[in-house]
């Protein structure tokens, strides 16, 4: 069964928590309970890629400006998530972002070695850039039978109150 | 997210950070961290058991702390570290670092000289 579910806000760092708590109950909902440990890490993953995408497009996409729009879905199928983001600021090239070097310590420019450390990570740049986290979710941790519910939820908040 | 930070014995500072560590509250503390590496102690602890949630801001703030308090002849330790907090510190290779025996799968606590 697929699952999609869409969101529109405004990037500011303030609807981060939106976004993650979106995500963690995807992954909630594609990962088996039996092996609870292990689907925590599965979700402990992508919320941390996810997390780091969004900073990325709020911090650097839409440097300086808060009435950039960001759009995201979250698919989620039996085997897979994934994550996509668009927004209208400006593009980078994830391939020119130099690995950490590790035995400096480094304080920064870790975000884009987690993102692509932890799903794969595509990117599209263009009016929109289109960013997207993808993450095979391991047989062991599956779930065995399709999570209940809408065949496809659509959820467009756009730039309601609570999301501005 | 809140970051406590309180005196112990010998010159040492207890920082205990709860919460989420990110973009936002990284920026939060930056004057208490300042206020922290000036003080120049000795050593401090850094308390993560309650923190739950680090990206790529919130690392730089502990690297940051752990660099700076070093290179004044302090010491650092991370302790408590636990869920996705434990898995960020292990993929960017700082659990060996910065972290303390109590993590699992951790065999040196004592920093690394020149770092």
């Amino acid at each position: 069964m697929r699952l999609t579910a869409g969101f529109e806000m405004l990037g500011r760092l303030k609807h981060r928590a939106l976004v993650l708590r979106s995500v963690s109950a995807a992954c909630k909902r594609a990962t088996s309970r039996v092996d609870e440990p292990a689907s925590n890490d599965f979700r402990a993953q992508v919320v941390s890629a996810v997390s780091e995408a969004f900073n990325n497009i709020v911090l650097h996409s839409y440097a300086g400006r808060d009435d950039g729009v960001v759009e995201m879905d979250i698919q989620t199928l039996p085997d897979h998530i994934s994550i996509e983001f668009r927004d209208w600021g400006d593009s980078f090239d994830p391939d020119s972002v130099p690995p950490p070097n590790f035995d400096q310590l480094p304080e920064s420019g870790l975000g884009v070695y987690i993102m692509k450390t932890l799903m794969e990570l595509r990117y599209a740049p263009g009016q929109p850039n289109v960013l997207t986290l993808s993450k095979k979710i391991p047989p062991g941790y599956r779930r065995s039978t399709p999570a209940k519910g809408r065949r496809r939820v659509k959820t467009r908040s756009r730039r309601s109150k609570s999301a501005t | 997210m809140t970051f406590t930070v309180s005196s112990l014995e010998g010159g040492a500072l207890r920082i205990v950070i709860e919460g989420e560590l990110d973009a936002v509250t990284a920026a939060e503390v930056r004057k208490d961290v300042d206020q922290v590496c000036a003080s120049n102690p000795r050593r401090v602890e850094v308390d993560l058991s309650t923190l739950r949630m680090i990206d790529s801001s919130g690392v730089g703030t502990l690297v940051s702390i752990y660099k700076r308090v070093r290179a004044q002849g302090g010491e650092v330790v991370m302790v408590g570290l636990r869920d996705q907090p434990l898995a960020i510190f292990r993929l960017l290779r700082l659990d060996q670092v910065m972290a303390s025996r109590d993590v699992p799968g951790v065999v040196a606590s004592a920093p690394r000289a020149g770092r």
